[in-house]
């Protein structure tokens, strides 16, 4: 998991009430706090369960058989003979951190090769590629402005004044973003694909996206809604969602839309994860197509799942605010 | 009183958006660029998304405890950093480094944290 926190570590080691001091960057070092392996001797085809905890680290390895892994967890292998499994955890100025257990099956020799990493490039029984997995967000870079309609430039976003038009732009309600918007959220999100259909569930705000994959059309008049209605189709490995039935609460990058928005998303799986193109139509605001460009998702695989995302803390942020930042 | 968006947090769909840590809302209600840091005892700590939360009692220079909101990173960050629902617990003493409120209200929001034990762990 990218570690880059945005609020910096460039900070005043400074009393609260005291004088101001002199900023000193603080950066912790990565930690391994534990590695275990429970039981480290088995017979062959029994479980060992691999259990670590880190801290602040850059990035986390388990070598051989598992590969990335969050800062913190636990996994189940069934080594088939004697195994050296070893953490190794970056960190700050290019540090490096490891630790080794070995699993001993009985009857084999200690320090012996296991089975390698299961293949990344996973396929449904049918042939298609399997995307089933996490994946984070990605930031929109060099994207061009739209043309708009004679009479459309009321749907531009206006955010002078701490004012927002669109109730969506950065998920401050906790309400769904809608597509494309929802991937720009920095926050994982998960497919889960099976032959027929594929579910997209977003950890912010706790919010899916079903698409199914068996030809069918859109609903003749689809109800509007906050992530609007999908259906999907291979175009030889790459998945092609086509998306209707948008209510108009959302945004598409800084413009506001009519129920009209129609998206045609592509994935494609590349080595670091989904190759993502969009294009947004709407005729109502936009001249013509509005292309998005290509941006990568990135793979997630030290994560299992999404998790909950309940909103009850924002009531909290209120007091700090000035009259000026209430709609 | 929900959360606003705020003008630093504009245009999420077309900036170059790099890092993870530009989550969920603004940080213009915090001076993050003259971070303080504030000492106290745990009183509640929230494990929740879109933000975890210390609630921190802090005694001042006169005496009077003070509880101090340290409003951290989402769940996913934190857990990439190390931390789990028990990495603080109440009655912990702690020091926690950030932007504290503009506003002048006891809240901060923090970027490292250093636990009870004395190890330090990005928030």
């Amino acid at each position: 998991m990218r570690v880059i926190h945005c609020f910096g570590l460039m900070v005043l080691t400074a009393a609260a009430q005291g004088p101001p001091a002199r900023p000193a960057r603080v950066v912790p070092p990565a930690r391994i706090v534990s590695f275990t392996a429970k039981p480290e001797s088995i017979q062959a085809g029994q479980p060992v369960v691999l259990v670590w905890a880190t801290e602040n680290p850059n990035g986390v390895t388990i070598d051989p058989d598992v590969g990335r892994v969050a800062a913190r967890g636990s996994r189940q292998i069934f080594p088939s003979t004697s195994t050296t499994y070893t953490l190794k955890v970056t960190g700050p100025q290019d540090s490096l951190l490891t630790k080794s257990v070995t699993v001993t099956v009985a009857g084999t020799a200690a320090g012996a090769v296991s089975k390698a990493a299961p293949p990344k490039d996973a396929r449904m029984p049918d042939g298609k590629p399997d995307l089933t997995g996490v994946y984070g967000f990605a930031g929109v870079r060099g994207l061009a402005e739209p043309e708009l309609k004679p009479g459309a430039e009321k749907y531009k976003v206006d955010r002078s004044g701490h004012f927002v038009g669109g109730r969506t732009t950065l998920g401050t309600d906790c309400v769904p973003l809608g597509v494309p918007q929802t991937f720009v959220t920095p926050y994982p999100f998960q497919i889960v694909q099976k032959q027929n259909f594929l579910v997209m569930l977003f950890e912010y705000p706790n919010t899916f996206r079903f698409i199914p994959l068996d030809g069918r059309p859109h609903s003749a008049d689809p109800d509007p809604t906050w992530m609007g209605e999908s259906v999907g189709r291979w175009d030889g490995d790459t998945l092609v969602v086509d998306t209707i039935g948008f209510n108009t609460k959302t945004e598409v990058s800084g413009y506001l839309h009519s129920e009209a928005l129609h998206v045609v998303e592509r994935y494609h799986r590349v080595a670091n994860g989904l190759q993502y193109d969009v294009t947004v139509e709407d005729p109502n605001v936009f001249q013509k197509p509005w292309v998005f460009p290509s941006r990568v998702l990135p793979a997630r695989p030290d994560e299992e799942r999404v998790d909950e995302f309940v909103c009850e803390n924002n009531v909290d942020y209120g007091k700090f605010f000035g009259k000026d930042d209430k709609k | 009183m929900k959360l606003r968006l705020m003008a630093l947090a504009i245009a999420l769909g077309t900036m170059p958006l790099a890092t993870p840590g530009f989550a969920h809302h603004s940080t213009a209600m915090y001076n993050m660029t003259n971070p303080v840091t504030v000492t106290g005892v745990v009183k509640r700590f929230e494990w929740v998304n879109p933000h975890a939360y210390i609630y921190l009692e802090v005694t001042d220079e006169s005496g009077k405890k003070v509880e101090w909101q340290i409003e951290m990173m989402s769940l996913n960050h934190l857990k990439s950093y190390g931390w789990t629902h028990a990495t603080v617990k109440p009655g912990d003493t702690i020091s926690c480094t950030g932007g504290a409120a503009k506003s002048g209200d006891p809240a901060m929001l923090s970027s490292l944290v250093k636990l009870a034990d004395g190890r330090t762990i990005k928030s």
